[in-house]
């Protein structure tokens, strides 16, 4: 029952990879990949409720908190200028 | 319980086409950005063969400190 919501949104990564490949500039890639990092953590989630383990969304919970980090410092650095 | 063949069949060629691109391109700053894109995968991939705390450590490490470090280092350093 969750093999196909897991399959469209590895699909979704796949496009979203396409963006980050193709993207013109620093910024596009860069909210290429904070969406990468939604889309994982909802497959996660999707994952672990197929797996009927609880331990499973801890992960999920874990990387929504510490991946924001990655994003803001990227941010914070095209801010400062160079581009 | 799904069977999650199909998926470990897509998640590993996206991981190498990350790493390909890490490889492939000049800008610092997208090849970091690349980078953290395959930490998020080879997380997920973790996650995928069912050992849930080498997925915990691999996003404490890939995604929190090991960019933050890069980017640290490319500040410090001149563009050109």
């Amino acid at each position: 029952m969750w093999l196909p919501v897991a399959i469209f949104l590895a699909v979704c990564i796949a496009i979203i990879l396409v963006r980050l490949f193709l993207g013109p500039t620093p910024p596009d890639r860069l909210v290429g990949l904070d969406t990468l990092n939604t889309l994982v953590i909802v497959s996660m989630v999707i994952l672990g409720a197929s797996f009927n383990e609880v331990i499973y969304i801890d992960v999920a919970i874990v990387y929504a908190l510490l991946s924001f980090v990655t994003t803001l410092f990227i941010a914070k650095y095209i801010e400062k200028g160079g581009f | 319980m799904i069977e999650p063949g199909v998926l470990h069949i897509i998640v590993p060629i996206l991981i190498v086409a990350c790493a390909l691109l890490v490889a492939i391109l000049k800008d610092l700053i997208v090849a970091v950005i690349s980078l953290a894109a395959m930490s998020l995968l080879l997380a997920l991939e973790f996650y995928l063969l069912q050992a849930p705390d080498v997925a915990i450590a691999e996003a404490g490490v890939g995604a929190a400190i090991s960019a933050a470090i890069y980017i640290l280092a490319i500040r410090a350093t001149k563009r050109r």
